[in-house]
């Protein structure tokens, strides 16, 4: 097993980040925010800490995703220890997949660490709150959702791979990890609302920039997908077939873009 | 000497900082405020820029509205609440919904003030409908529906179905289905809607709408009493009496019943009640005479 020096190291090197004490200062004070916007709301008090909490969780995980997972890739671009560690006897995509594994784990254990501080923000808003403003709440859709949110950020890393492969600058790598979130959330709404009839929205949309929509729906991750939080807020069904479906389309993605990174970082020449 | 200075300065610059705020917040409520402000985006481009933060998008436009109401509930200029600003509250709370229709506060609020004071019946049916499709297990949506049609818009024949739908949903009172039926007979409209109100206040937890829906029923009991009298009085006398303190000194009622927005009733030709505060003066009541006459 050589991959498995460089997912700890790499696991290793990501939890010592000093920007994991800012994210998780930051989400500290958002889960504080859960109970005090929770107290505005008069009736549905379940459905809006179950919003925040999700939420919360899938917010502080992006920044993870953003300014760890990438920073980790680039760290060693820009600092030039790129050359010792491919000077050892391991090949450039056992690097890329060691390294990717790596934040596999730090995604893991960062989600994990949250989303039981969010567990227990919800625990202390039922008890605080009479059990009939929790009337529709379910905890398996709240830890479904959240499991959801952990393989979008994966997906989300897998890409970010892939971006760092071919760029020169984790600067870069950046901008398109974030262009890519916005239009991979995005995506699904636009393709609708370009697809809707005009009447309905007020403007003609020209087949050129409906069938770029098109072609972008299918290269772009469909990141919507993978956001159940409305549904778990309200205990609303799930269907089965949606979460198998769902979570094959994230790991098929992952698995091509870290091939695809792999591939390019086989190839890549440096300076 | 020099540290001194610094930290004179400093205390001189914090003062400065919170009256600067002060002063410029202060400044920034009495800017003109009017219907260009009042712009909500679209629902399709909402749902786009919010990205994955759906529901806390919803949450957020709810809380905005409720800080709107809030504050303009109990605004003291005689113009009141603004065309515009009602308008406005609509749009809101229908971006709201957009975001997340499962969210069961807009709808409440939606029903709580739009078909009263501002009188936009058709805008808050059309929110509740929306509501009564997603929420399809709560009784409350089609019911705020067909109470709407009944008293508001008189569409009786429009309202008993939505009635019958509120029956058969979980935690719908069965009575609905009779009242469905009387209503169709176009009985005793007054009594049927405090029935109905009351049902409304018995399932709403907020406590100031609560006082809100309460008012409401007391102002119709009012009248519904004096009604009553007026018709006995009819009866008794073969007219109608020309003012209501006919009705005690006749011995038909014991006193007239204070009117819970502080009016005098008068009687009409055609014997129908009506409260002074039923014109401009207060606007809580007009729907209300409105809807009964």
């Amino acid at each position: 097993m050589t991959l498995w020096p460089i997912t700890l190291v790499t696991f290793k090197e990501g939890i010592r980040n000093r920007a994991l004490y800012g994210i998780t200062l930051f989400a500290l004070l958002l889960f504080g925010a859960t109970a005090l916007v929770a107290t505005m709301i008069p009736r549905e008090v379940g459905k809006v800490s179950v919003d925040m909490a999700l939420s919360t969780i899938s917010f502080t995980g992006l920044l993870v995703v953003l300014f760890v997972g990438i920073n980790l890739m680039a760290k060693d671009l820009d600092k030039r220890t790129i050359y010792t560690v491919l000077s050892r006897p391991i090949s450039r995509s056992q690097y890329i997949v060691g390294k990717f594994f790596g934040m596999v784990l730090i995604i893991i254990a960062t989600m994990g660490i949250l989303s039981l501080l969010a567990m227990a923000v919800l625990v202390l808003m039922k008890m605080t709150f009479a059990a009939d403003f929790f009337s529709r709440f379910s905890w398996q859709l709240i830890i479904l959702a959240d499991c959801l949110v952990v393989l979008m950020l994966i997906l989300l890393s897998a890409v970010s791979f892939l971006f760092s492969s071919f760029t020169s600058s984790s600067f870069i790598t950046l901008v398109l990890t974030i262009i890519t979130y916005i239009i991979g959330e995005s995506l699904s709404g636009v393709k609708a609302l370009v697809e809707s009839p005009a009447q309905a929205v007020g403007f003609t949309v020209s087949p050129l920039t409906r069938r770029m929509v098109e072609a972008a729906y299918y290269i772009f991750p469909n990141l919507s997908l993978f956001d159940i939080k409305v549904q778990a807020a309200h205990a609303l069904t799930v269907s089965s077939s949606f979460v198998i479906w769902t979570v094959i389309y994230g790991l098929i993605y992952i698995v091509l873009s870290i091939t695809l990174a792999a591939l390019i970082f086989t190839k890549k020449e440096f300076p | 000497m020099r540290r001194l200075l610094i930290v004179a300065a400093l205390i001189l610059a914090v003062c400065l900082h919170a009256m600067a705020l002060g002063k410029a917040a202060d400044a920034m409520k009495l800017l003109p405020k009017d219907e260009s402000q009042a712009f909500v985006l679209p629902s399709p481009l909402l749902k786009i820029a919010a990205l994955e933060f759906h529901g806390i998008a919803s949450d957020i436009l709810f809380l905005k509205s409720t800080v709107f109401i809030g504050s303009a509930v109990g605004r003291k200029e005689k113009a009141g609440i603004k065309e515009w600003e009602w308008n406005w509250y609509a749009k809101i709370l229908d971006a709201s919904t957009d975001l997340d229709p499962y969210f069961l506060d807009p709808y409440l609020y939606a029903n709580a003030f739009l078909p009263w004071e501002p009188g936009k019946v058709e805008e808050a049916n059309r929110l509740l409908e929306k509501g009564s499709r997603y929420r399809d297990w709560d009784w409350r949506m089609p019911f705020f529906v067909g109470f709407n049609d009944f008293f508001f818009l008189h569409k009786d024949a429009e309202a008993a179905p939505f009635f019958m739908e509120a029956s058969r949903r979980p935690g719908g009172d069965p009575m609905l289905a009779s009242i469905a039926a009387r209503i169709a007979f176009k009985e005793n409209r007054t009594e049927t809607a405090i029935f109905f109100l009351e049902e409304t206040v018995r399932m709403t937890d907020d406590q100031s709408l609560k006082e809100l829906y309460e008012t409401r029923i007391q102002a119709l009991q009012s009248i519904a009493l004096l009604e009553r009298g007026v018709g006995l009085y009819k009866k008794k006398f073969g007219r109608f009496p020309s003012t209501v303190d006919d009705l005690v000194r006749r011995n038909i009622i014991n006193q007239i019943p204070v009117d819970p927005y502080g009016g005098t009733y008068s009687v009409a030709l055609d014997g129908k009640v009506r409260s002074t505060t039923s014109s401009e003066l207060e606007p809580h009541i007009s729907p209300l005479m409105r809807s009964l006459h």
